[in-house]
């Protein structure tokens, strides 16, 4: 049989970082696939900016091997950076420059014309008026902002965002996340690092979870949110029927004419054995990946708590 | 090289340099003109025996000929500072400044090797230091002409007092970029290559100053740049060769060692 060529657009195997006694980075075998955004999901410390830095040949790997666009990370690391966009968490600017000198600089020594500048700049009300002043008086979401425009304005295969919302205000944020699924249905791919759970279900097709290094799980986020529990309210005129007779429902409260659980399992069942005139009013709340994140780890390993956050900050 | 870094690390640099030039070509005037008006004085003044003759030839310098005074207008502490603001300051903070600030890393997010980034920085450092040895020579030449002294200097030799006062100069320069790319502050980078600058100069004054210490000045990097020597025919091409082989050895360390080093997330 012919061999399936690899549409992998990053892939690791056992990729390891270890400094000295401090093991940032363990074992770590994924693969990335082009036009997909994967989210890279881990409270802080947990290693997603180290793996990031490995990939961009800031920091070498102790062990393990690792490829970016079919480029091996340890001897093309150059070739690697020509054809990605990388947002480092918490960018730093040239405070001495203005917004546009910053861009310009950074897409001349890119090599690369910038065709999604003005386009970005747009979406993310960045007029020339503010890209004419200096970036020292710039607030942190208009850094953030120039940090995104300088990370895409070069249009590249691969985008590298490491914490792309913070310090974005909650409009710039949902123009931030259509501008990614803008770049997902152009066939580029997207490797974006974040601790907040709410834009990683939001965004991403595919999810890592990476704690102390490790690489916990790699999830279809679609699989995951489609499994997790949801919470259900429902309210009979009369008497509420036995809960037992109700597929998939659990931790059942009964208070007379209303029921509230858990539902999980298919929801086809469950609606189907609630259809009745008597049934007054239902609620079934979609549960955020939050807690379909807290199930698995509450599964997994119950004594470490995560510190993955809801919300952007 | 990348030509955009070179010249971006020149912009940077710019109206600093701007400045030191005006400040080294007022300073190089000044030296002849010092010469003309007191080397007399102070000759009066070394024969009446009431300052011990080496308080006047401090270093390898000396106030009784216009190519000695040229020696010691390039030792003097006041040339040093203007050179070291870029051989010293500038190059030790231009690798650890960035990596401190958090723009190395966007930098580095270009297709550009670490390689590329240290010897861009280094030319246009090199090259900014190269212009201010020549612009502080150019207004000692240009002040000695002009008051008339200007056939005391055998002006044939200047390429040659350029190349030997860029090697002193280029060795600094290396030094500090090689401590610039191994720290990840610029506190400790400009430390290291200030105490570098200021162990060859104490080396060299001590030297001059205490005879049975004169030893001393053999091991100071300053003392293998004597533009006096040159200019009167006594040049000894061995200084030359020092000059550029100590420069070279941190330039070597730095291209060895930087594209190796791990650079971790900013602080």
């Amino acid at each position: 049989m012919e061999a399936m060529p690899s549409t992998a657009v990053i892939s690791t195997r056992s990729l390891t970082k270890h400094y000295g006694s401090v093991k940032a980075l363990t074992d770590l075998t994924l693969e990335v696939n082009q036009g997909e955004i994967f989210g890279f999901l881990g409270p802080n410390g947990a290693g997603k900016s180290t793996m990031i830095r490995t990939l961009l040949g800031f920091l070498h790997a102790t062990h393990g091997t690792a490829s970016v666009l079919g480029m091996n990370i340890s001897t093309q690391s150059v070739e690697i950076r020509r054809q990605t966009g990388y947002l480092p968490g918490g960018i730093a600017l040239y405070d001495s420059l203005t917004g546009e000198q910053v861009l310009d600089y950074l897409v001349e020594l890119q090599d690369r014309e910038p065709r999604r500048r003005a386009e970005l700049c747009d979406r993310l009300e960045l007029p020339g008026s503010v890209l004419r002043r200096r970036v020292r008086d710039y607030s942190r979401g208009m850094r953030q902002k120039i940090g995104v425009v300088q990370a895409l304005q070069h249009d590249p295969e691969l985008a590298i965002l490491d914490e792309p919302t913070e310090g974005l205000d909650p409009l710039m944020q949902h123009a931030f996340y259509r501008l990614l699924d803008d770049l997902r249905r152009e066939g580029r791919t997207v490797f974006f690092s974040s601790h907040v759970l709410s834009e990683v279900e939001r965004l991403c097709d595919r999810v890592a979870i990476i704690r102390a290094g490790r690489l916990m799980a790699i999830h279809d986020v679609a699989e995951l949110l489609a499994r997790r529990r949801r919470r259900v309210m429902l309210r009979w005129r009369g008497a509420a029927p036995d809960p037992a007779t109700l597929p998939g429902l659990q931790d059942v409260e009964l208070d007379g004419t209303r029921i509230i659980g858990t539902l999980s399992g298919e929801v086809a069942a469950f609606v189907r054995s609630i259809a009745s005139p008597n049934l007054e009013d239902l609620t079934i709340e979609p549960a955020s990946l939050e807690e379909a994140f807290l199930e698995y780890y509450a599964s997994e390993d119950a004594t470490e708590p995560t510190e993955l956050e809801t919300e952007p900050r | 090289m990348n030509v955009r870094l070179f010249l971006q690390t020149l912009r940077w640099q710019r109206v600093r340099l701007v400045v030191v030039i005006l400040a080294g070509i007022a300073w190089g005037v000044l030296i002849p003109v010092i010469y003309d008006a007191f080397s007399d004085v102070i000759r009066d003044l070394a024969n009446s025996g009431a300052f011990p003759e080496e308080m006047l030839n401090i270093g390898s310098g000396s106030l009784f000929t216009l190519p000695g005074s040229i020696t010691l207008g390039l030792q003097h502490p006041l040339a040093l500072a203007m050179l070291g603001i870029f051989a010293v300051g500038a190059s030790s903070t231009a690798v650890a400044g960035e990596r401190a600030r958090g723009t190395l890393e966007v930098l580095l997010a270009r297709p550009i090797s670490r390689t590329t980034l240290y010897v861009s920085v280094l030319v246009a450092l090199l090259l900014i230091v190269l212009v201010v040895m020549s612009a502080i020579l150019g207004g000692m030449v240009g002040g000695a002409t002009v008051i008339g002294l200007g056939d005391e200097l055998d002006t044939g030799q200047l390429p040659l007092v350029i190349a030997n006062g860029f090697g002193l100069w280029a060795a600094f320069t290396t030094f500090g970029l090689a401590a610039s790319v191994s720290f990840d502050r610029p506190g400790p980078a400009v430390g290291l290559s200030l105490a570098w600058l200021l162990i060859h100069y104490f080396l060299e004054i001590l030297g001059s100053l205490w005879t049975d210490a004169a030893w001393t000045q053999e091991y100071s990097l300053l003392h293998h740049f004597d533009p006096g020597a040159i200019l009167t025919g006594t040049f000894d091409p061995i200084d030359l060769l020092i000059v550029y082989a100590v420069a070279i050895v941190p330039l070597v360390y730095a291209l060895l060692v930087f594209p190796k080093r791990d650079l971790a997330a900013p602080a």
